[in-house]
């Protein structure tokens, strides 16, 4: 997995390439409460290229999702790929997370 | 407990006993006085109408009578006088004088005349009348007799002249001579001229109707009744009703409408007396009486008319009066009926409440209390006995429903325990197939069927029944499957087993129980199987579809009947697609409505109809084959079907083209290996990306588990990934780990949906996605090894 960070005047960019899963998940984690740390609260979460995700990136995304809130910042994915996105409906993600499918559609709601 | 509920008819005032009571006595009562009251009424009238008859023919019989006063001296005295005038010494100036005399004295006739034949009376007058009539008490004279005054043409004149015999006239206007309504009476005078007896003149008395005008309305009868005169023709002499005068009351009467009123009237004019119906003459002509008598000297006739109605009056208020009083009466009879009675049904109507509430389950409702002996104190006697009966009943029913619910639910935990020992995970090598159900009778049973590895290579199966069902049969044959698994583990013969089991049983067996048993070793790799049965249903063997066979062995009695009991056992070779079916007699001899058995031919029927089925389908296929049999019938006995099914195939587990297998160690690293095996295969067995995508997640996830909770220590362990393509579109993973015993299956995941992201927990996420994503998902526990079978269609 890689992660591509690009802050904008809205917000943070955070792009996923390849598998978030049980062996990466902690990087993921890590990168996001840096962000958090560092008063980053609107944060955009690329997935288009992200074509793996197991019950712990969920994990990563659901904890990030919930400091944001409490800091009343936002917390935003989008691009999500058809396989990936099934997972978030099986897992119920897709009501709680808000969801785009364009990058640019995301960007408009900062 | 719910109450028991009973339904009264709400008892209303006029439905209740007492409004009928009431009504029953007061129509009994107004009857017995209206029946002499009618009577009353009848005879009443009668008499009255007798009485009134009596009065007005004695009314009718005194008022003639003073007619009759009135006119005899009028008659007689003129006759005398007349007599008188024979002789030839009596002056015609001397009669004059003393009918002068006469008129005077007598109230009633008001003049006088002697009225002559022509040169009679004066010589050279063709007309001589010397007339005296009394004039508001004076006496005045004229002579009468003019070509206007012609008295020889007048009745009163010509009667007498052609009879010879005197004669009153009808009533008449004398115009010229009295001047006003009269009658008179007229004797002829005869002299003796020259010896011969000549007839002369007349001699007259004028009576005024004015004076019987007085007779006849002091006649008094009713208020309205009136007294009437009339002459020979039927003219009316006098009347006081007004309309009348001077008509002939025969043209009244025609007017009535009765026939009786002319037949009264002719017969009064015949001169008869009597008494009859008639419509009144006034101008209303009200039904009326008429009592008539004739007036013989002058052949009038006088009547008295009086209305009906009035003849009642008297009676008819008197009857007014009675039915108020008796209305009045009746209405205090009903407010004290009513009052008495409702103060008798009083404690009825008490007793009725306290019934509801009662009824409604309130037992310590209290009952109205009568201190008398009489019926509705006894009945509330009885009434409280039949509550406490009932309410110790209640209290008992109680009582026994909470043992029994407590029995119930103590049962259905023994149902569940009992139904949770039987194996349920059927996991078997590939060419073998096992399922097995077990349906008791009531909450617990005395069937059994047990199946478990004695090592990798080695199942035992076994089937029992225990005679008698219910609880003391479920404990036997949870004794029995102990003993059965503590005995075959130990790696002795079959039939050793089987004897070593009988021995324990014998012993300590007050009730004697007994078990039919059916046990067997199979050999999974070679299809062979050593078996024992111990008094139980012989199995059967189903090949492709073409034959059952039974395997009629018995190698020695039922388990617990013999304690020295020795068993043999017997060897059977599976052929390729053969499936054994152990069952118990809760098949064969369950009943339908009509009292058939399923029986042993039915079964084999049905077993043959479902060849070639998975040894699932012919479990589940028997059972619901056998439910529809019995129509709703109570099931008897408990049902067990055992169906093994074994299939003669290559080892698919050499097959390198569908089976690839993984050895991996619980380290987390090992996640790439797997995500790079699953695109190999992927790519090899042509499963669809997001399938793959799937698979690996849901490996993953597991995976992840096994390596986070199987272990407590922190040395390596190894863990089993085996991938098999079982069909076209279907892959099976099967992960083995010896770590500790982890059902994936009785994990609850319900909580993690639908709940606001606060309460969102991520934990038993990865357990969500295998149940969703994969088509079918098997946990076992076997040989100390956590075993999950999963299967993917796509």
């Amino acid at each position: 997995m890689e992660l591509n960070e690009q802050k904008t005047s809205q917000c943070v960019i955070l792009g996923i390439t390849g598998r978030l899963d049980t062996t990466n998940y902690n990087v993921l984690e890590k990168k996001l409460l840096e962000l958090i740390d560092d008063h980053n609260e609107k944060i955009l979460v690329e997935c288009s290229k992200m074509d793996y995700v197991s019950s712990s990136g969920l994990r990563i995304l659901l904890m990030a999702l919930k400091k944001i809130t409490m800091v009343k910042g936002k917390f935003v994915l989008c691009g999500l790929q058809e396989n990936i996105r099934e997972i978030f409906e099986i897992s119920g993600f897709t009501n709680i997370f808000e969801i785009y499918g364009t990058q640019e559609e995301a960007l408009k709601v900062f | 407990m719910k109450p028991l509920r009973i339904k009264f008819p709400k008892i209303t005032f006029y439905r209740g006993i007492a409004f009928r009571y009431s009504i029953f006595f007061l129509v009994a009562i107004a009857l017995i006085l209206f029946i002499p009251l009618v009577v009353g009424y009848g005879t009443s009238s009668v008499l009255i109408m007798l009485q009134a008859k009596n009065d007005a023919t004695t009314k009718t019989n005194q008022t003639v009578t003073r007619i009759e006063n009135v006119l005899q001296p009028t008659e007689l005295v003129p006759q005398t006088l007349v007599r008188a005038m024979e002789n030839p010494n009596i002056s015609n100036n001397d009669v004059m004088r003393i009918a002068r005399e006469f008129i005077l004295q007598d109230p009633y006739v008001f003049g006088t005349c002697l009225a002559f034949e022509p040169y009679q009376g004066e010589p050279g007058s063709y007309w001589y009348a010397p007339y005296t009539y009394e004039n508001n008490g004076n006496l005045r004279s004229k002579i009468l007799g003019s070509k206007i005054y012609d008295y020889f043409k007048m009745d009163w004149y010509r009667f007498p002249k052609i009879t010879g015999k005197p004669a009153w006239t009808e009533p008449y206007y004398d115009k010229g001579g009295g001047d006003t309504l009269m009658c008179t009476y007229s004797v002829p005078v005869f002299r003796n001229l020259n010896g011969i007896r000549k007839f002369v003149g007349v001699l007259t008395m004028d009576v005024s109707l004015a004076g019987f005008a007085k007779i006849v309305s002091e006649v008094k009868v009713s208020d309205t009744g009136y007294g009437i005169l009339i002459s020979k023709q039927g003219k009316i002499i006098v009347s006081p009703i007004a309309s009348l005068t001077d008509k002939n009351i025969l043209d009244v009467a025609r007017q009535g409408k009765g026939v009786g009123t002319m037949w009264a009237i002719r017969d009064m004019l015949k001169g008869n007396e009597g008494f009859s119906n008639m419509d009144g003459l006034e101008a209303k002509k009200r039904p009326s009486f008429l009592s008539y008598a004739p007036v013989p000297s002058t052949g009038w006739s006088f009547g008295i008319i009086f209305p009906e109605d009035e003849l009642y009056d008297d009676m008819n208020s008197f009857i007014k009066v009675m039915s108020w009083i008796f209305g009045i009466s009746i209405t205090i009879l009903l407010i004290t009926t009513v009052l008495i009675t409702r103060r008798m049904t009083r404690p009825i109507v008490r007793l009725v409440e306290a019934t509801h509430k009662i009824g409604h389950g309130e037992f310590d409702t209290k009952l109205p209390v009568r201190k008398s002996k009489d019926e509705v104190a006894q009945l509330t006697r009885a009434f409280a006995e039949m509550r406490d009966e009932l309410r110790s009943y209640i209290i008992n029913l109680e009582e026994t429903t909470t043992a029994k619910e407590k029995i119930e639910s103590e049962l259905k935990v023994a149902h569940t325990i009992q139904m949770d020992m039987l194996p349920r995970g059927f996991l078997t090598p590939d060419n073998w197939d096992l399922y097995a159900i077990l349906n008791p009778a009531k909450a617990v049973g005395g069937d059994l069927y047990d199946f478990f590895y004695l090592d990798p290579e080695h199942l035992c199966i076994a089937v029992g029944d225990v005679a008698g069902k219910g609880v003391p049969a479920a404990l036997f044959m949870m004794v029995t499957r102990t003993l059965l698994r503590a005995k075959a583990l130990a790696g002795i013969p079959i039939n050793m087993v089987m004897e070593s089991i009988n021995r324990e049983l014998c012993q300590d067996n007050p009730n004697q129980m007994f078990v039919t048993f059916f046990a067997a070793v199979v050999d999974l790799k070679n299809g062979t199987m050593e078996f024992c049965n111990a008094g139980h249903n012989f199995p059967l063997v189903v090949d492709g579809g073409v034959t059952v066979k039974r395997l009629k062995e018995r190698h020695g009695f039922p388990l617990g009947v013999q304690e020295r009991g020795r068993y043999t056992s017997g060897f059977y070779t599976f052929s390729d697609r053969e499936v054994l079916v152990l069952t118990t007699d809760g098949i064969t001899d369950a009943l339908n409505t009509r009292e058939e058995f399923f029986s042993e031919i039915r079964l084999q029927e049905t077993l043959l109809r479902m060849a070639g089925k998975s040894a699932r389908e012919i479990t589940t296929g028997l059972s619901d084959e056998i439910e529809k049999f019995s129509e709703g019938t109570d099931q008897a006995d408990d049902i067990t079907i055992l169906a093994l099914q074994y299939q003669v195939i290559t080892d698919i587990k050499r097959d390198v083209m569908n089976y690839e297998m993984l050895k991996l160690k619980n380290q987390l690293t090992e996640l790439d290996r797997i995500a790079v095996k699953i695109e190999e295969i992927s790519e090899q067995w042509n499963i669809p990306p997001k399938v793959s995508m799937e698979l690996n997640l849901v490996i993953e996830e597991l995976f992840t588990n096994v390596v986070f909770y199987a272990w407590d220590d922190q040395s390596e362990h190894e863990i089993l990934l085996e991938l098999t393509m079982t069909g076209p579109d279907t892959v099976q993973v099967r992960l083995t780990d010896d770590g500790k015993p982890f059902n994936l299956l009785e994990k609850k995941v319900d909580d993690v949906f639908d709940k606001p992201l606060e309460e969102r927990k991520i934990g038993g996420l990865g357990i969500h996605f295998v149940r969703e994503m994969m088509s079918e998902v098997l946990y076992q526990r076997s040989d100390n090894k956590n075993i999950v079978i999963l299967t993917r269609k796509f």
